[in-house]
This record gives structure tokens, C-alpha cells and sequence, in this order.
């Protein structure tokens, strides 16, 4: 209960668990894209292919300050997982990139899972040097590998011409150069529903995935955000059994290749699960750092605004960058632990959500298989799992 | 509001002193929807002095919001206007103004019982038109002096020989006699009061006979109770003096009496030939019945004037709140509204699929379209919407007959004998050219022709017996596609007739939603169960589960579609930054649900109830 002042609502339902426990997240917002993609409606600042190495170097000295000013207050001892994302993390370069993460090291446990996000374009050879040998190791001396997640989108270059990347860095060379280098929890990020994307061409995408056989993958149906260059171009909408073929499709071919279909949109080999997003969808309190990040420790939410230059300047002069705060009562945090946990399949204790479900609608649910009613736990299924939203929105209760 | 050329405004004459018999003028403004009734009434309020320039606003005579938005007048209003005639003397017209729509014929039936003359209003770029038909045979069969006249000459596609060839056929009326006019920039309007003062006969009556006043129409206020718009016609009331309702033997002191001007205006009295208003203080309004006559309690006249008929309504439909704890709410508003509106009508009605409602009666579609309206602004509900029926009557074997108001009511089919329904008398006014697309579209309703005649080499009058059930469905909307709005109708009620009807049902995932059952001719019942299951199919969006829709005739599919079940509804992405985001949306999408019904298991946008409406009525697209 960060922040008290003026609570809301007595703490005692064990709904109120959501966010809840010693904060052993962190995750480091890099608001800087070389360009910025046609889909996208992140929080990032398009700073060219030459970028100004002293607003890098300001960014760096920024997360400092504010970890350096988080870190107390949320007693943070111990970190299980860090996770750099953006915007484009690997265009820090690796020095900035190891200086980050020093500021980590103390902090990360033995087995401690460190990602980066990496686009193609910025994947060198100096990079993949650093990649691979980067000791990530907590401070008994043990080393883990980096985990790598590549931006690749879609293997055909059409396709990544019409999301608006400006790419030509070929995503599969890049993966086979990363891997060489020594980086073995290599996750690879793609999109379909692209327009202009065919049946075979997802076929094709498909195949070069399984080619390369990633530790995990992390398939995303294009989300045409309003107020993106591509939704205006296309019209912002798609037919829904085309996009529902597509999403089965993937989720059939990736299961058959052995991956486990662990999050909607997320597929692992054994032992290679996201745990820095599972924390997420197991509603575990973290902390973001950097513009536009949001952290989540118990009842309070908290975002940082997106301006990189306002979030630096208030860091340098000593003050907590400017944020928005949201107070989650406990209706919010039990409807946020059952939507969280229905896109894993995870069951959720009936009783952290019983004040917010609707015990009626769940009964049909179930009768079509798209919930399991066991042992006093709630759970979203496979079968369900498509139309996750559609069932968590007849599970909350008016 | 302020035409070049219009001459400056007249001060307003006092009304205050007595005005004698003979210069009293009662009249209407009568003419079919949209031809520029309420401009003309507003036009003559102005060029009068009766509204000062500073409170003149268009339709002014239109107090609800609804009749203004709508540009329509629902409910007759009374306004008396002091009009300095071109002899220089000083006349008291009370002018009526009167609703166009067929639904609202009765209000105008009535409101012609309290005058002697009537401006028959025809707009020259339409021509005559069936409502002016019918409201001219309303002002003759009550006898009143009809003043014809051209409207809307200023407009560019304005037809005055063609329209005075018409109105010369409907009325009789010769060149001269028909003015022209244009309400808009106010040509003409002069010569219109001229005529009314100098053509319209002045009240008949017997001042020093005992007091006799005819209710045309009435008001409800919640703080002062019935106030009863009326014309008196022999005698005279005045203020404190205690008056009777002949009809219900009501006894009352009036509290206050006046005119319209247009605000109400109290005055100590009101003399033979006068119209204005009378408030006694009776809250319920059965005890001051519209078409009663007040008279003096103390010298009470022997003979009540004549009445109307009570209107009965014709179109029925299920009014059920969306929120299913708002039917106590829904029971009040619909109370209230009736207290202004005899012609609506309401039972408790209950269904399975909809819960707790009322089954209402209305005039027509209009009516009912004005109706809920207000339930929805005026009282903040949300209503739902059945498929809007006539009434029924089902005779049976054992030789009962029961009243069918609600298609799910229909008694099983092996105890009926025959099913009657309500016929109108139609009758089409049509441009020549549109003869046989107006004569293919009534076969298509089972429509009788009883004949048609020429009003001009031009347009011709097109008379037939039709089901109102084919009206409430969408004859009307055709008529107008058909005829590219060129066709207008008029009906009236005509007699109950056999026809071979069946109960449709529609069951979903197998069971029957009473609120979705209607009354169809037989020989169409398969096509239309097949139409009507295939855009219930489309309305109904994707279910979690898939569910059946079919269309049976006592227990007999006769058509089935499939609701498909949903494939795909998540976010792709959610992670640490976006949860909020991503909750919101779910919980908006929940909201939105709301607007659904929930049947069972199944979710129905309130749009379906009503999917009938949509269907190509003669079966044509399925």
C-alpha cells in the first residue's frame, strides 16, 4: 500500500492480493526508435539512424536516478527478472546497454531472467559479441546467457514494408547470427494479419519460424491502433474469421512443433517461458522505470509521462519525473487478476475473484467448455482462451 | 424572421373589452403534413402583433421539443388574436391549429367542432395531397366555411395552375376564391385574415341562453389539474361560478377562465362564441372528458352538445424497459403521458424473453414512434420495442371470440375457427404515372380496389380495402419508395375480416421468445419465417456458443439458420504497461452489454425485436 494518504477500502479481501508482496520486477522503457513503425502507438521518439550519443548517455544517468530513487521505498533486495524494452533498447549500443545493466547486478538472483529487445537493424557483430558473452550473473558468481527478443514481424520484406519498418536487415540472418554469438534464450516477435498477408504467405512465415526454431515466440495479431499511420491507411478493421483462421492457424502449428501455447499470443519450448511477462500475468507487483513506464505495486499504479526530456530533466534535478497515479481499488485489482490470468489458462482462486464474478454466467461458460469450474478455482481453457475477452466480460459482474 | 417589404408591425389591440358575436371568428388551418401549417400560423401571430417580435420563434405553436425537431404538430393548440380588418374594425379570431398526420385525424375532427371556417392549406409544389382530401371532408361534414389556399409560391418548383385545377376539383372553389401565399416570406398572409374575417361566419348561439361550452381537447398540470380547452357556445361562464359536465355529472367551481394569446390569459368571462380555457381544479381527467359539455350548474341547459366517438386505438406493441427493475417507473411515465393523450392505451403485459412490460395501443406508427419517444427524454427510460401488431379477434370452436392484441395471446390452432383483422378504407393520391406501380404494390398486401377517379388530368385518387396489418408493417414506406414520395395516403377504419392467418414462432436454441411471435397470412408464413430467421441471424452478433434460430408454425420448422459461435475475441498484447488500458476496455464492452437482452443464455441486441420491420415484404430477398 504505497502512497497511503487517502485509502480507499479496508485491506482485507483476499482479493486485494493482486500486486501485492516484494516488488522483484523491473522493467527499463528505452523511448528511442531509429523510426517510428506505422503500427505502432508505444510511447517512443524517432532519433534517426545517428542518434545523439549525449541523450543516450542522459537516458542512462536517468534510469539510475530513479531506480537509485525507487529502489527504498519499495524495499527492493532482490530482482528475479529485468527487463529492457521500448522503443528500441539495443540501440543504446552495448556500452550503455552493460552500464544499464550494472546498475541491476547487485540486485539480480542466481536465476535471474535479463531480456533485451533487439531490431534486426541494430543486431552488429559487435552486438552479438556482447549478446552472447554478456555475464549476467548474480553475485555468487554464477552465469546465465542474456534472453534476446527479436523484432522480426514477418519474414517477407513486403510485409515489413507495409508495417511501415524501414528495415532491410534480414530477421533470419540476424537470429542465426545472435545465436552463433553464444545467445540461447533467443525469443523471436512476429505479426500476422498484415495486410496483403495471404494464407500461404503465413504459411511461409511459419515455416521460416520453425526453421529457426526459437527458445520462444511471441505471435501477435496486428492491432491497427486507432491513430496509427496504418490504421488510417487501411481502414482500422479486418474480417473476423480471417483474422480468427490466421490466430488458430498459429496456435496449431507452433503446438504441433512442440512449443507450449503458454499466453495468448506467447509460445515456449520447455523451460523457456517469458517469466518477466508471466510475473505480469500473475499479477505481480513491478516496477517500470524510464518515460512512459508503468510500475504496479499493490493498490497503486503508477505511470511515468511520456516525454523523454521532461522525465530526464525532473530526474536531474533531483525530483521524481512527472507521473499519473491510479488507485486500484479492490474491484479493479480482482477484475485485472481474472483478465490477467485467463490469457494463461492460470487458475485463479475463487476467492480473490468472488466479489467480481458473475457465478451465473459462469455456469453456461462452462458448460461450453470455455471455463473450468475445479477445486474451488475458476479457470479460463484452451478452447476458451480465443475469446478470452468476450469471457472475462461476462464473468465481471455489473 | 424579418422578410424585406413585410409592413411594420401592428401594436397589439387590447382583447380585454367584450367583443359582440359578430365579430368573432373561429377557424382552423387544416392541410396535410409538411405544406407550412405552422408557418402560416406562426406568420399570422407576427404580422398580428399577437407574439412580439422579441418571443416569436418558428413553430410556435408547437410546444413540445419533440414537434419542433420533428417539424410536425402532435397536439391542437388555441390562440386568439386581436386582427384590425381592412374596414377598420377590430375582430377576435381564434385560430386552431391542428395536426397534419393521419394518426392525429381525430384531434383535427375535434377541433373543427369549435370553429366556423377553415384554411384549407395546400402547398403548390406538391398539389393536393390524401390528408388534405380527408381534412376537407372533415371541415364539410362539420359544416365549416373552407378558405382555400396556394402555399409555398415562392419556392422555384411551385405549380399554382396545376394545384388550383386540384383544389378547384376537391372544393369546388373558383379562381378568385383561391388565395396564394407564401407563409415563408409572408405574401399574401394579409389577404388570408381578409378572408377569414370577411368568409367565415360568425358564431352562432344564444348569449342569454343557459351556458353551454363543448370540450374539443384538454390539458393535464400537475399543479392546477384538467385544464379543459373549450368553445362556448351558448351563454356565458364566468370566474367562482359553479359549472357541471354533463356527461359525468362532475360538479366544480371555476377557478380561473381565459384565452390563449398564446399564453394562457385570465379573464373574469368568457361570452357565447369565445374559445379559451377553464380550469376547475378536477385532477382526473375521466371527470372532464374531451368531447363533454360544461354547463351552468345553477341553469343547466337540457340538451349536452354533440360529442366525438371515443378514439379507439389501432396499432399495438410491447413497451418493456431495458433495466428490468424500471417497470414501476415505466408505469408512472406511461400514467402521466395518458393524462394528455386519450388515445393511449396500456396493460401489464409479461413475457418470458423480455420480463415485465406493457403491452400499448396507439393510433398509429406515428403515434407510437411519439410515444416512446417522450417515455425515453422526458422520463429517462430505456425502452425496448416489440414488433408493432394490430388487434386480432379469434373466434373459436366453442363459439367465444377472444381479443388479440399480443401474437403470443393467439389460442392454439385447433380450437380456432377463423381470425379476423382490422381493414381500412385507403385512399392513394398519385401522380397518373405511378397507377400501376400503386396497383401491383397493394395486390402484393392484399389489398381489394373499390375504384379510383381523376382530381386532375394529372393525378388521380386510388380507393382501396387493405389490412391495416400490411400498414403497420410498411406499406406506407413503400408507397413513398415507390412512388419517389410522390403518393400520399389517407384511411380509416373500415370493418374486421376474415383472413387465413397463422401464429409464426421463433424459438432460439429451441425455445420459443414469445416476444418475437407474429400473425402472418398463411401462403406467405414459409417466406417469411425463412427472411425473417435469416436477419435475425445477422442481428443477433456471434455467441459464445452456437445457437439455433428457427421459424416453426405450431410445432413445424419451417426455417433455420445458425448463429455462429465466436472464434476470436482477445487483445493480442497485454503486458505491464497496458493492463489498465486493456481492464477499461472490458469493462466498456461490459457496459455495452447492457443493451443487450439476455434470453436464456443469448445475448439480443434490442435491434432483432424489431428485425420484421426489415424484411422485403413481399418475400422476395431470402
Amino acid at each position: 500500500m504505497a502512497g497511503g494518504g487517502r485509502r480507499r477500502e479496508a485491506p482485507q479481501a483476499p482479493g486485494c492480493a493482486a500486486f501485492s508482496g516484494p516488488v522483484r520486477h523491473v522493467y527499463v522503457h528505452v523511448p528511442f526508435c531509429r523510426a517510428k513503425c506505422d503500427y505502432c502507438d508505444f510511447a517512443s521518439a524517432a532519433v534517426g539512424d545517428a542518434p545523439d550519443g549525449a541523450l543516450l548517455d542522459g537516458f542512462v544517468a536517468g534510469v539510475a536516478a530513479e531506480w537509485e530513487r525507487e529502489r527504498a521505498p519499495h524495499g527492493v533486495r532482490r530482482l528475479s527478472t529485468l527487463y529492457l524494452g521500448g522503443g528500441t533498447p539495443s540501440l543504446l549500443g552495448p556500452d550503455r546497454l552493460e552500464r544499464l545493466l550494472d546498475l541491476f547486478r547487485p540486485f539480480l538472483t542466481p536465476a535471474a531472467e535479463i531480456t533485451v529487445e533487439a531490431n534486426p537493424e541494430d543486431v552488429d557483430a559487435a552486438f552479438a559479441a556482447w549478446a552472447g558473452a554478456a555475464p549476467v550473473g548474480g553475485g555468487d558468481g554464477t552465469t546465465r546467457g542474456l534472453r534476446v527478443s527479436l523484432g522480426a514481424q514477418s519474414f517477407a520484406p513486403g510485409l515489413r514494408e507495409a508495417l511501415g519498418r524501414r528495415t532491410l536487415a534480414d530477421p533470419a540472418a540476424t537470429f542465426q547470427r545472435l545465436r552463433a554469438a553464444g545467445v540461447a534464450n533467443l525469443s523471436l516477435d512476429l505479426i500476422h494479419g498484415i495486410p496483403g498477408q495471404t494464407a500461404a504467405g503465413l504459411e511461409a512465415d511459419i515455416a521460416a519460424v520453425l526453421d529457426l526454431r526459437p527458445a520462444h515466440i511471441s505471435w501477435y495479431e496486428l492491432s491497427l491502433a486507432a491513430g496509427t499511420p496504418l490504421a488510417a491507411r487501411t481502414g482500422g478493421s479486418r474480417d473476423e474469421d480471417a483474422g480468427a483462421d490466421f490466430y488458430r492457424r498459429v496456435v496449431q502449428a507452433l503446438c504441433r512443433a512442440g512449443y507450449d501455447w503458454y499466453e495468448v499470443s506467447n509460445f515456449a519450448l520447455p523451460g523457456r517461458k517469458a517469466r518477466h511477462n508471466l510475473a505480469y500475468w500473475r499479477a505481480r507487483p513491478y516496477v517500470g522505470l524510464g518515460p512512459g513506464a508503468v510500475s504496479t505495486v499493490g493498490a497503486r499504479r503508477w505511470t511515468n509521462l511520456a516525454d523523454p526530456a521532461a522525465w530526464a530533466s525532473a530526474l536531474a534535478a533531483g525530483a521524481l519525473p512527472p507521473r499519473e497515479v491510479e488507485d486500484l481499488g479492490a474491484t479493479t485489482r480482482a477484475r485485472e487478476r481474472l483478465l490477467l490470468a485467463a490469457r494463461c489458462g492460470d487458475p485463479v482462486p475463487l476467492a480473490e475473484v468472488a466479489t467480481i464474478l458473475d457465478f451465473d454466467a459462469a455456469g453456461p461458460l462452462a458448460a461450453a467448455g470455455l471455463v473450468s469450474l475445479h477445486g474451488g478455482t475458476i479457470r479460463v481453457t484452451r478452447k476458451g482462451r480465443y475469446v478470452a475477452g468476450a469471457v472475462c466480460v461476462r464473468l465481471f459482474r455489473d | 424572421m424579418s422578410a424585406a417589404g413585410r409592413p411594420p408591425r401592428p401594436q397589439p389591440v387590447s382583447l380585454a373589452v367584450v367583443t359582440s358575436l359578430d365579430h368573432i371568428r373561429n377557424f382552423s388551418i387544416i392541410a396535410h403534413i409538411d405544406h407550412g401549417k405552422s408557418t402560416l400560423a406562426d406568420r399570422v401571430l407576427e404580422v398580428t402583433g399577437t407574439v412580439a417580435a422579441r418571443d416569436m420563434k418558428e413553430q410556435l405553436l408547437d410546444k413540445m421539443d419533440l414537434e419542433r425537431e420533428r417539424g410536425i404538430t402532435i397536439k391542437s393548440q388555441a390562440v386568439r388574436i386581436a386582427y384590425t380588418a381592412r374596414d377598420g374594425q377590430v375582430y377576435q379570431l381564434n385560430l386552431i391549429d391542428t395536426p397534419g398526420h393521419v394518426d392525429f385525424t381525430y384531434e383535427v375532427s375535434r377541433s373543427l367542432a369549435a370553429c366556423e371556417g377553415a384554411v384549407l392549406l395546400v402547398d403548390c409544389t406538391q398539389g393536393v395531397e390524401a390528408q388534405t382530401v380527408a381534412n376537407a371532408y372533415l371541415a364539410l361534414d362539420n359544416d365549416l366555411e373552407i378558405i382555400p389556399v396556394l402555399n409555398k409560391i415562392d419556392l422555384p418548383a411551385s405549380n399554382v395552375p396545376e394545384a388550383e385545377l386540384e383544389l378547384h376539383e376537391l372544393t369546388g372553389a373558383t379562381h378568385d376564391e383561391i388565395l396564394v401565399v407564401s407563409a415563408k416570406t409572408g405574401e399574401g398572409v394579409d389577404d388570408v385574415l381578409e378572408a377569414v374575417v370577411a368568409r367565415t361566419p360568425p358564431p352562432e348561439g344564444d348569449p342569454a341562453a343557459p351556458a353551454r361550452a363543448l370540450i374539443f381537447d384538454s390539458e393535464y398540470d400537475q399543479y392546477r389539474g384538467v385544464i379543459a380547452y373549450v368553445r362556448v357556445v351558448d351563454g356565458s361562464f364566468s370566474r367562482r361560478e359553479v359549472v357541471k359536465m354533463m356527461g359525468t355529472d362532475q360538479e366544480a367551481e371555476i377557478e380561473e377562465l381565459g384565452y390563449f394569446g398564446p399564453e394562457m390569459k385570465p379573464t373574469e368571462r368568457l361570452e357565447t362564441g369565445e374559445v379559451g380555457y377553464i380550469i376547475t381544479g378536477v385532477k382526473d381527467v375521466a371527470q372532464v372528458r374531451v368531447g363533454d359539455t360544461i354547463t351552468d350548474k345553477r341553469r343547466p341547459a337540457t340538451e349536452g352538445l354533440p360529442g366525438y366517438k371515443v378514439v379507439q386505438p389501432m396499432v399495438f406493441t410491447g413497451l418493456f424497459p431495458t433495466e428490468g427493475d424500471k417497470f414501476e417507473e415505466l408505469r408512472d411515465a406511461l400514467e402521466k403521458l395518458k393524462l394528455n393523450d386519450a388515445a393511449l392505451m396500456y396493460d401489464p403485459e409479461s413475457s418470458n424473453a423480455l420480463g415485465f412490460g406493457f403491452r400499448c395501443g396507439f393510433l398509429g406508427l406515428l403515434h407510437m414512434d411519439i410515444v416512446r419517444e417522450r417515455l425515453e427524454r422526458e422520463y429517462g427510460l430505456e425502452l425496448l420495442t416489440t414488433m408493432p401488431n394490430v388487434e386480432y379477434h379469434a373466434y373459436l370452436t366453442d363459439g367465444s371470440m377472444t381479443v388479440v392484441r399480443n401474437p403470443a395471446q393467439m389460442p392454439d390452432a385447433t380450437h380456432i375457427d377463423r381470425v379476423e383483422e382490422p381493414f381500412v378504407a385507403a385512399s392513394i393520391l398519385v401522380p397518373t404515372e405511378f397507377v400501376g406501380t400503386i396497383m401491383e404494390l397493394c395486390q402484393g398486401r392484399r389489398a381489394d380496389f373499390v375504384d379510383m377517379k381523376y382530381l386532375s388530368p394529372q393525378r388521380v385518387e386510388m380507393h382501396y380495402r387493405l389490412p391495416l396489418g400490411e400498414i403497420v408493417l410498411d406499406f406506407f414506406d413503400q408507397l413513398k419508395t415507390r412512388t419517389r414520395g410522390y403518393a400520399s395516403l389517407d384511411y380509416e377504419f373500415h370493418g374486421y375480416r376474415a383472413s387465413d392467418l397463422v401464429k409464426l414462432d421463433i424459438l432460439l436454441a429451441g425455445d420459443p421468445v414469445d416476444a418475437l411471435s407474429l400473425i402472418v397470412p398463411r401462403e406467405r408464413a414459409h417466406l417469411r419465417g425463412k427472411a425473417l430467421v435469416t436477419k435475425l441471424r445477422q442481428k443477433i452478433p456471434r455467441q459464445m456458443f452456437e445457437v439455433a434460430v428457427q421459424a416453426a408454425i405450431g410445432s413445424r420448422v419451417v426455417a433455420r439458420e445458425t448463429v455462429k459461435a465466436m472464434r476470436k475475441d482477445v487483445i493480442a498484447k497485454c503486458y505491464g504497461g497496458d493492463i489498465s488500458r486493456k481492464r477499461k476496455l472490458l469493462e466498456k464492452q461490459k457496459k455495452g452489454k447492457k443493451r443487450m437482452k439476455q434470453i436464456g443464455t443469448i445475448e439480443v441486441p434490442q435491434e432483432a425485436f424489431l428485425a420484421v420491420l426489415e424484411l422485403d415484404p413481399d418475400d422476395k430477398d431470402h
